[in-house]
């Protein structure tokens, strides 16, 4: 598979010349995009997302580092024709219908007039916005008919990559759930989708891969399946029998447990079989009891937390 | 070719929005209609006062409409991020500029020939039905100084906030009006006065010299060839307006939007 994104060592440099500081919103960022993947890029407010994507985008300049897309150096107006964007919180042209926006955004892709009317309703109707919206002003638009208006100006030129910066954020669960199925369709369509976005469970569902980005900096990328590796096992056990030792000795076998209160019970977390048969055995030599043995799925909101929470030493 | 006009439709399209726009329109258009009033309170000057009125309202009106109409057409792009949408199409950064500057200035074009419409209509009516054209000159050369002054305002406005913007552009606009303090200190014996008289001669746009209602109005400050005189100063708009664009243009590809 040929790589459709290809980052070496891009860094932005922000320099506040009065407070004499220099910010570093992204941080020598090196990462591969395969063409047809959906790639999950993720990261807190203020991560680097939407400085890297603009920097791949041609709209800010990087301070050190390159990049290629399809094959061919960023901001490159070739590149520009295949390519397309949806920013996070866009305020289109409200004076226009969808339409005409479509229209407007075709005319600057030079699509010919009749190419261009054909690709218009294509867009309009595979994002599902109704057609008697179709050419009523987008300032009466709800959030999600905003948002599938935004899918549909980045569909317009029929991208082999897109750019799709929260595309679902905001919106009610049935639009919600329907732009996340728009999202995840092109795939099949062999477009490359880079995503990004804090609907982390959108993200498991519909990525193939991932990136998690933290001040500028990549903390981790791979297959989803593989982050999601291993799963957890929540013990809860409680005795009159379970001793300060034992707790020790429970400690060392697995340091993730919480106390519950009102249980007056412990809930352990352990990694693996091992570890469970290890726990159970030792509460139970201890004449304590196990109250239950439930196996979690890891999500990616708990390797996110976690991977984001170790660098910033919590 | 193709994108630059689509970028200029649609400005022109968000521009005309502007209720602003509409008002000082709607204000320049009441002042010419004052022409016939104050020339009634003074007869032996009618045709003077309103000849002298609606070309100063035209040029009032104009320079407002210019400058609101110009100082927003960058900044709101990159404010409600629809320049994104636009840029990270193959868009070059000069299309997009130019594209913003020729449907701004085609915006103040039909606002300033709708209000030398209303202005040359009224002069047709009441001085007999005779039409006036040395003041669709002046109308004309108002025109040529709005393009000039709309150059003046995009090239701030890349570089530097709307309200900066309209202070700034309204600044070059009133010292390039001041020829005859230009002439005073050109002439100046003081090294200072007289550099800065050169500085705004040679660097500063001379919008004085589009000015020449007086001379239209009294014919003993004739030009010896107006028509030269007319097509002297439109190249000038012209040219000085290229320039800065130009700067503009390599100001805004470097811009980091």
């Amino acid at each position: 598979m040929a790589t459709a994104i290809s980052i070496q060592g891009l860094t932005k440099k922000y320099v506040d010349v009065w407070a004499k500081q220099e910010v570093i919103a992204v941080n020598n960022l090196n990462l591969e995009v395969q063409e047809g993947e959906i790639f999950g890029f993720l990261g807190r407010n203020g991560a680097g997302k939407t400085t890297t994507i603009k920097m791949l985008l041609g709209l800010i300049f990087p301070t050190a580092g390159d990049a290629t897309l399809l094959g061919k150096p960023m901001g490159d107006n070739v590149v520009k024709s295949m390519i397309s964007y949806l920013p996070e919180e866009t305020y289109f042209y409200d004076s226009m219908s969808a339409w005409d926006l479509l229209d407007f955004y075709g005319r600057l892709f030079r699509i010919p007039g009749a190419e261009r009317q054909r690709r218009i309703k294509l867009s309009l109707e595979k994002v599902r916005l109704q057609p008697e919206a179709w050419r009523r002003n987008i300032r009466g638009y709800s959030k999600g008919m905003r948002q599938r208006t935004g899918i549909a100006q980045a569909l317009i030129n029929d991208p082999k990559v897109l750019f799709l910066d929260e595309p679902t954020s905001g919106l009610d669960p049935i639009a919600h759930a329907e732009l996340r199925d728009i999202v995840a369709s092109l795939k099949d369509e062999g477009k490359t989708v880079f995503l990004s976005s804090h609907q982390l469970a959108d993200v498991e569902l519909i990525c193939s891969r991932v990136a998690i980005i933290h001040r500028g900096k990549l903390l981790r990328t791979g297959q989803i399946t593989d982050l999601l590796a291993g799963e957890r096992t929540e013990i809860v056990v409680k005795g009159a029998g379970l001793s300060n030792g034992t707790l020790q000795n429970l400690r060392a076998i697995t340091p993730d447990i919480e106390p519950l209160e009102e249980l007056q019970a412990l809930k352990l977390f352990s990694e693996d079989d091992n570890q469970t048969s290890a726990v159970i055995d030792l509460v139970r030599n201890a004449k304590g009891s196990v109250i239950s043995v439930v196996p979690h799925k890891r999500t990616l909101e708990q390797v996110f937390v976690e991977t984001v929470r170790k660098e910033e030493g919590l | 070719m193709g994108v630059i006009y689509a970028i200029a439709r649609q400005t022109v399209r968000e521009a005309l929005r502007r209720k602003i726009m509409w008002i000082f329109l709607v204000i320049g258009v009441f002042l010419i209609s004052l022409g016939p009033v104050f020339g009634f309170l003074s007869p032996k000057d009618s045709q003077t006062v309103l000849r002298s009125l609606g070309l100063a309202a035209i040029l009032l009106a104009g320079l407002f409409i210019t400058i609101v109409t110009c100082i927003y057409l960058i900044p709101v792009e990159i404010e409600r991020r629809t320049i994104y949408t636009v840029l990270s199409k193959p868009v070059q950064r000069y299309e997009f500029l130019l594209g913003k500057f020729l449907g701004g200035f085609f915006t103040v074009f039909i606002n300033i020939a709708a209000m030398g419409i209303v202005f040359l209509a009224m002069l047709y009516f009441q001085e007999g039905h005779h039409i006036a054209p040395e003041m669709a000159r002046g109308v004309m050369l108002t025109f040529f100084q709005m393009l000039l002054l709309a150059a003046i305002t995009i090239f701030f406005s890349t570089i530097t906030t709307p309200v900066v913007n309209f202070f700034l552009s309204f600044g070059v606009f009133l010292v390039g009006n001041l020829s005859s303090v230009t002439d005073t200190l050109t002439t100046s014996q003081n090294k200072i006065a007289h550099g800065v008289g050169q500085f705004i001669y040679y660097i500063l746009p001379q919008f004085g010299n589009f000015n020449v209602q007086n001379r239209l109005i009294h014919p003993e400050e004739s030009i010896v060839n107006m028509n030269a005189y007319i097509v002297q100063n439109i190249f000038y708009s012209l040219a000085y307006s290229a320039v800065v664009l130009a700067v503009a243009i390599i100001l805004f590809d470097r811009r980091e939007v």
